[in-house]
């Protein structure tokens, strides 16, 4: 059986209790090796009145597994010269390891180490209550995080995954003992719904033996239900939220959104391409900042994720402009909403696009976050391989009609947060 | 040498009659090329009344020339999938292009344009105007960034590392297009730029198109050394700041040696000691966010012991002598006086005992382990080739790796005796005023 040897090419296994395995080859020339431990164990997991309890077990990976501490864990990947990061999202939480190539093995048997035996010390999560407890100031009183914050409030209901960062609040991080920890991670880590992607100089039929050996113990079980309260649409609304004391005033537009697997995604990507996605060639960042000079920064998002999705405009700006600035954000969504888009446009942005794959295989660590997301999205093993085209058959009417499901100006939610002038 | 294991491709180097360095690093299996040109102008070449002109003059180079209008530059990177920026610094200013391999001659192209011939037009600084103090504004949200700035304008009195690469607000309003120009033709052009050119391309017939697009360009360029010498530090400094935060916050500076100095390799030990990790030896285009190290002595000390939320130790070394840093955010409830004390302490500990032979073995490895990765990837490979060749030489990063890994514990301690004293500190304090305050 031959291996492929393309990066954007994966190869898909399972091991004999559901564990999903997905290998990468490395992109050519790289010396790396990087694997993501993928587990349902997001905090749309939480149970009401233990909000906080995904992040906090998310931190507390990486601070002691089966036989390390916290202190000998750091030393053993300083000697590897490798790094482990955790991070936490609504839906899910991965772990990644990254080090050098002809050391995968003993570095994927770390990762399972950290992933399968946390430690959960009661110091450790004693520090990070407190880093949490910080955290949630800095959220609301930072003009940024509580622009994002109010958006997310505004557009989900209450339960619901992407309606918080996942920080909870004092009391409930407060109720949360390592007891919570260890039941969450039971729950949510040792999961049929776990998948582990590798991206490695090795044959899958090696990973998968490698990585047999050190997750059999995870059971066979099916996946935990993530709570996906339905979306009400509602008129467009406008929230300020005066801080004073700061200097410039952080601007969000946005709304519910469509998930990956939605049919209309690619359409949508490049839609939020043309708008504000796509850099220096976006509307946004030609019209508000290079022709109108107002902003530093001016930008749109699309996270389309597996379960649902949002899509935000965001800028920041000073105190005597952001009624101007928010006037062009407003016009630019409506622009999009109700013109096509000129014909050379979408193709100059859908090339782009294309044309930026090569860069995104310049290291191991880049192109195994591409194999992570397709991963995880449940996308074919040739996804990667079939995005051009599927880009390519993109309509200016296709995109027209996304723009009305997946960013819907007519029920999108407007946030100021800043230092306000008197309206 | 640098360490065992370290795969950093053979470097080409040249220098072209007016003055150019240019070096070429090619890893032929790449399938991105990465341009990088690194001018030695940044904030230590301004004065009062154009600070943050280095910052803004980066900005015009993206504002069109005769023969690239405004946009034309970045659009053209983009439309091939290709990622442009560039960044100023003290003692620098670089502009990166990384673009699949076959477009290599795009950025080639507008580098040795916007070299000598970028417009700066009356009409686009008079735009560009409000875009960076919007940028300023963004940064002056966060207190971090605050305090940072007044640490280094309360430690500095002469030397021009006294304001903040963005520069003063006052500045940004006045400052006109003339001036602007006048610092461009003066510090821009091939005698004060050094070209890399890193990735997957052949060394060849690259050399010939670099000659070919950058010979003909007039030798411009002044590299500068800064006059102004700061006086030794005559007793500690302090300052209170205030306003809108989360608990308080405290940085610590005390003046530090410039890259070259013999002392260098033993203070980056230390701050590798004190903050988990030092910025030289990191990989990746821009300094990564130091992790948490949980070795780390202010880790230990304030995070562990649950006096701070977050301590780490910062340190860049710069061309002229400059600040080591340590910062510290508190935990809830605690105080500013014990925050500062405990920093105390434990800068103490290691004036009087230095590290111990266990810390300076794990930093050791730490060094060696983590030098090996460090050139993975175009763009990683540009900038690491660029910065030592700018900033000094691209032999610095063998013989600092080459010392650092024969630094003694003794060095360490004799180190911090000499730059962290307490009468020559500079301390900045931010306290946080009341809530959120929302209305």
């Amino acid at each position: 059986m031959t291996s492929s040897t393309d990066p954007l090419r994966l190869e898909y296994g399972a091991l004999a209790n559901g564990l999903s395995i997905v290998r990468q080859p490395p992109p050519p020339g790289a010396a790396s090796f990087s694997a993501t431990y993928i587990g349902p164990a997001g905090w749309g997991f939480d149970r009401r009145g233990e909000e906080g309890t995904a992040r906090i077990a998310s931190y507390l990976l990486p601070s002691g597994a089966g036989p390390y501490d916290r202190i000998e864990l750091a030393r053993y990947l300083d000697r590897a010269g490798a790094t482990l990061t955790s991070e936490c999202a609504p839906e899910s939480a991965e772990v990644t390891i990254w080090g050098p190539s002809e050391d995968w093995r003993r570095l994927l048997r770390l990762l399972a180490e950290v992933v399968l035996r946390p430690r959960f010390a009661a110091d450790d999560l004693e520090r990070v209550r407190r880093q949490m407890a910080e955290r949630q100031l800095r959220e609301v009183s930072q003009p940024a995080s509580r622009a994002d914050r109010e958006l997310f409030r505004a557009t989900f209901p209450s339960g619901h995954p992407y309606r918080t960062a996942g920080l909870g609040t004092a009391r409930s991080v407060g109720r949360v003992t390592t007891e919570t920890l260890r039941n969450f991670h039971h729950r949510h880590y040792l999961s049929g719904e776990a998948l582990l992607v590798a991206t490695v100089p090795a044959h899958l039929r090696s990973v998968e033996s490698v990585a047999g050996h050190l997750f059999s113990s995870i059971p066979e079980t099916g996946g935990p239900d993530l709570p996906m309260p339905p979306v009400r649409s509602h008129r467009p609304r406008r929230l300020d939220v005066n801080l004073r004391g700061r200097s410039q005033v952080e601007i969000r537009i946005g709304g519910n959104s469509v998930a990956r697997s939605d049919p209309d995604y690619p359409a949508a990507f490049l839609a939020n391409e043309v708008l504000g996605g796509r850099a220096q060639l976006s509307r946004l960042f030609q019209r508000v900042r290079e022709r109108g000079g107002l902003v530093y920064h001016a930008s749109s998002e699309l996270e389309a994720m597996r379960f649902g999705g949002y899509w935000s405009v965001g800028a920041g700006t000073g105190p005597e402009r952001y009624e101007k600035v928010l006037g062009m954000l407003h016009h630019e969504i409506q622009e999009i909403s109700r013109r096509p888009v000129p014909a050379t446009e979408l193709r100059e942005v859908r090339e782009s696009s294309i044309g930026e794959i090569p860069l995104a295989l310049e290291t191991t660590a880049e192109a195994h976050e591409l194999a992570v997301e397709v991963a995880y999205h449940r996308q074919p093993p040739d996804f990667l391989l079939r995005w051009s085209s599927l880009l390519r058959t993109v309509t200016p009417d296709d995109l027209r009609a996304a723009v009305a499901r997946a960013m819907d100006e007519r029920n999108a939610t407007t946030v100021v947060a800043g230092p306000l002038m008197a309206r | 040498m640098v360490p065992d294991g370290v795969r950093r491709p053979r470097v080409r180097s040249f220098v072209l009659s007016n003055g150019l360095r240019v070096l070429l690093a090619p890893t032929l299996e790449s399938p991105t090329v990465s341009v990088w040109v690194w001018y030695r102008v940044g904030s230590k070449n301004e004065h009062p009344g154009i600070t943050g002109a280095s910052h803004w003059v980066e900005h015009m180079l993206f504002e069109g020339s005769p023969r690239f209008p405004k946009g034309a530059v970045e659009r053209s990177v983009l439309l091939v999938g290709g990622e442009i920026n560039a960044f100023t610094d003290t003692d620098f200013t670089a502009y990166f292009t990384t673009v699949p391999r076959e477009h290599l001659s795009l950025p080639l192209r507008f580098e040795s344009d916007r070299m000598t011939r970028a417009a700066i037009t009356e009409e686009e600084v008079a735009r560009e105007r409000t875009v960076i103090h919007s940028e300023r504004e963004g940064n002056e949200n966060w207190p971090e960034f605050r305090v940072e700035e007044e640490l280094f304008q309360l430690a500095f009195r002469v030397h021009p590392y006294r304001w903040e690469v963005l520069g003063r607000r006052g500045d940004i309003e006045q400052m006109t297009a003339d001036q602007l120009r006048e610092y461009y033709r003066r510090f821009y052009g091939p005698r004060n730029a050094v070209l890399v050119i890193a990735g997957g391309f052949d060394p060849r017939p690259t050399e010939g198109e670099v000659r070919r697009r950058f010979s003909r360009l007039p030798a411009w360029g002044d590299d500068v050394a800064v006059r102004e010498v700061e006086p030794p530090p005559s007793g500690e400094r302090r300052a209170v700041l205030r306003g809108p935060g989360t608990t308080p916050y405290l940085q610590v500076g005390w003046r530090s040696p410039p890259l070259a100095n013999e002392q260098t390799p033993a203070l980056l030990v230390l701050d590798t000691v004190l903050g988990g990790e030092s910025r030289v030896f990191s990989a990746g285009v821009v300094w990564r966010g130091r992790r948490e190290h949980p070795t780390a002595r202010l880790y230990r000390s304030l995070v562990e012991k649950g006096l701070a939320v977050r301590a780490t130790s910062g340190w860049s070394p710069r061309v002229y002598p400059s600040l080591f840093t340590v910062q510290a955010q508190a935990a809830a409830g605690v105080d500013l006086n014990r925050l500062e004390n405990a920093v105390e302490r434990t800068v103490d500990e290691l004036r009087r005992r230095g590290p111990t032979a266990r810390e300076m073995s794990d930093v050791r490895t730490r060094i060696r382990r983590g030098a090996a990765l460090s050139y993975e990837g175009a763009t990683s490979t540009g900038f690491r080739i660029g910065y030592f060749s700018t900033l000094h030489s691209l032999d610095l990063e063998d013989r600092l790796y080459d010392r650092l890994l024969r630094v003694t514990p003794r060095a360490v301690r004799d180190a911090a005796r000499t730059f962290l004293t307490p009468d020559a500190r500079v301390v900045v304090r931010y306290e946080p005023t009341g809530g959120p305050s929302d209305d």
